[in-house]
């Protein structure tokens, strides 16, 4: 049986009001992604998703429990051996791509590598874009790319630095439904080749239904449950 | 990608704004560059004055600032005329009409006579004698060179001999013929005087004087000292017992040809004295007993150049060199705030990059650095090209320079110590102007960012 890559116990993160009142967004007795998985994960708005990436990725320090990636429990680290955890083992892929604009596609890809223990290395940044069909666009920038284009530096940029996971929020939130597709195909096949683990934040279930795992947060996120029955009994 | 490569690409991505700021910075710094290396100019010119051979100066009495302005660098108006008897003090027996040493021959090597009042198309015109070229030096013992032709000689009344920058100024040359003009440049011509020689390029007021035989000098209208009744018939007696009057070796060659002046009709503006070094004392003990006893006497004043020059330069040269260079630097300290501004402006557009890039794994630190990097490489940008924009000025202004002060002065010209300085001070103000944009980058909140949906 294949390792977890992603591992969340007892996992408590709440958010403070101005007014210092403590508003609980996670509460995760138990989530695992194990090492190749594909998950698509659902809920609604504000249901905590992407607080959960955050946390995930170490962007957030929950307020208690353990948050394993690979083999690393992030809970316990500083930010900034948070940062070279997730530059290092870690691929991000956003909403809108979120590319840099003065970049070039290439140069995005590389940006991703300087931060990471690794030296960059340029060859592996132009196989990578030649690899999701982007061989003959290395130095336009995202300006210059189309849509379909940009996403497909996003997911190179995202496998620069040979992550176990790639977390994806949301990548067909802002596309249209042509796109959508593509983005996903993209996603799935890449990290299938290069077994990487994909966790695919996701509010549409037509795109949700092609993961082989659909996970919806409520299922394992107790402040829903407890909003839900505290409502319940209102 | 290097963190260097991050910031030099994010100044590229708002060329515009960098360019201006650029732009900016180099203006600010080319002023400080024309302004470090002009400084120096000006002192070296200064300077230059100090190592010509003499150590005194004597001439009538006044300010003593004056009289090695006037007599050092042709510039500001002679004090008075000293007498003829008092230059004869200086001279050995065989320059002296009475063949007797002058009280002050055995303390001196040289005393080159200087007589002023004449002008040539702006420039002094400077009556002397051989021994200005012979004897003295240009530079700290560095024999004077001639570019073209030959030194004065002293049998020969109407000869000239010009400064290299008056040379390149006028274009005239050996063999060409030049008429001065009493007392100022539209003054009443006096004979025409033969260029011999151009003086080779000294880069001190020498460059920028024109000379002539004293003894033609002496012959011009307006020159000779008005006699009183008795001088006169002193001077008539004298001529009638046929005594010499010649105080020049010139006299036999002369005797063909123009007729000396009478010593008691000469006078000289000034002397240039190198003093002797007598057994067991030094030449600067030799000077200063010297100028005690001239400086008690009624006849003139004897005045250290050096140290006049010194006060001249310590009382205004470097202050107005220092306010100067802090109006500049105050001019660069502003520019530098326009990096502050630019990159202030473009901390929303930043703080989108900055979340991205921490997403992808950069520490705080990375995005501090990055940010101070790009204030760094805007400065050094600005810097260079203002270090060249500011040799260019002084290239530019050149030729000016060194007709106005005797001092060549080109793109290569250089105030190297102080320039070199430019650069950790530009780097720290780089630093400090690229600090607030910095730390706010720093300070970037990537999870709320990412709260928000990009």
């Amino acid at each position: 049986m294949a390792d977890a890559v992603i591992q969340l116990e007892q996992v408590r993160k709440a958010f403070r009001t101005p007014a210092g009142e403590a508003v609980p967004i996670l509460d995760v007795e138990r989530f695992e992604v194990m090492a190749g998985e594909q998950v698509a994960l659902e809920g609604h708005s504000g249901s905590g998703k992407t607080t959960l990436l955050n946390v995930i990725a170490g962007i957030m320090r929950p307020d208690s429990g353990r948050v394993v990636l690979d083999g690393v429990d992030l809970a316990r680290l500083p930010e900034a051996a948070r940062d070279r955890v997730r530059a290092d083992r870690l691929g991000l892929v956003f909403q809108q791509f979120n590319l840099l604009p003065g970049f070039t596609a290439i140069e995005n890809v590389l940006v991703a590598m300087a931060f990471s223990s690794a030296r960059p290395d340029r060859s592996r940044a132009e196989s990578l874009l030649t690899s999701v069909g982007l061989g003959h666009r290395l130095s336009h920038k995202p300006a210059a790319l189309s849509v379909g284009e940009q996403q497909r530096v996003a997911v190179a940029r995202a496998l620069a630095n040979q992550p176990k996971v790639i977390l994806a929020d949301e990548p067909t939130a802002s596309i249209d439904p042509a796109h959508q597709q593509q983005v996903v195909d993209l996603l799935k096949q890449t990290c299938q080749e290069q077994n990487v683990a994909l966790v695919v934040v996701t509010h549409t279930p037509e795109v949700a239904e092609q993961f082989p795992r659909r996970v919806r947060i409520e299922s394992f996120n107790r402040v829903l449950a407890k909003a839900a029955s505290a409502g319940g009994d209102a | 990608m290097t963190l260097l490569g991050i910031a030099w690409r994010n100044i590229r991505q708002r060329t515009l704004t960098s360019s201006l700021t650029v732009f900016s910075l180099a203006l600010g710094v080319g002023l400080v560059v024309a302004t470090l290396i002009t400084g120096g100019i000006v002192r070296q010119a200064f300077e230059s004055g100090t190592g010509l051979g003499y150590n005194m100066i004597v001439g009538a009495k006044g300010s003593p600032l004056q009289l090695v302005l006037n007599s050092v660098y042709y510039i500001s108006k002679p004090i008075e005329n000293i007498s003829w008897e008092f230059y004869s003090d200086f001279q050995p027996a065989s320059r002296r009409s009475d063949g007797e040493d002058g009280d002050f021959a055995s303390s001196v090597e040289v005393a080159v006579p200087i007589c002023m009042g004449d002008y040539y198309r702006g420039y002094r015109v400077i009556g002397t004698n051989a021994d200005l070229f012979g004897k003295l030096t240009r530079s700290r013992g560095t024999p004077f060179a001639f570019a073209d032709g030959r030194n004065l000689e002293d049998a020969n009344f109407f000869e000239a001999v010009l400064g290299a920058s008056v040379a390149a100024d006028t274009g005239l040359a050996v063999g060409d013929a030049i008429k001065p003009t009493h007392g100022a440049d539209d003054g009443p011509e006096h004979d025409p005087f033969v260029v011999v020689g151009i003086v080779a390029a000294t880069d001190t007021p020498i460059d920028r004087g024109v000379f002539v035989n004293m003894e033609g000098f002496y012959l011009q209208e307006g020159h000779a000292k008005p006699l009183d009744d008795e001088e006169e018939e002193a001077l008539l007696a004298a001529a009638s017992a046929d005594a010499a009057v010649d105080a020049t070796a010139a006299s036999d060659n002369a005797s063909s040809g123009p007729q000396p002046l009478p010593e008691a009709q000469r006078e000289v503006t000034s002397i240039l004295v190198k003093t002797a070094s007598l057994p067991g004392l030094p030449p600067e003990l030799t000077s200063m007993g010297m100028r005690t006893v001239i400086n008690e006497g009624s006849d003139g004043q004897a005045v250290l150049p050096i140290g006049e020059i010194r006060q001249l330069l310590d009382l205004f040269v470097w202050p107005l060199e220092r306010l100067l260079l802090l109006i500049t630097v105050l001019v660069v300290i502003v520019s530098a705030v326009g990096i502050l501004v630019s990159m202030v402006g473009s901390s929303l557009e930043r703080t989108r990059d900055v979340a991205i890039m921490r997403a992808l794994g950069a520490r705080r630190s990375h995005v501090l650095l990055t940010v101070l990097l790009e204030a760094v490489l805007l400065a050094g940008c600005g810097g260079l090209t203002g270090w060249a924009l500011g040799h260019l000025v002084v290239g530019a202004i050149g030729p000016w320079i060194a007709t106005n002060a005797g001092v060549s002065a080109s793109v290569l010209s250089a105030a190297p110590g102080a320039e070199l300085l430019l650069v950790p001070f530009l780097i720290a103000l780089a630093v400090a102007a690229g600090l607030l944009p910095a730390v706010m980058a720093y300070r970037t909140d990537v999870a709320r960012w990412l709260q928000r949906g990009g």
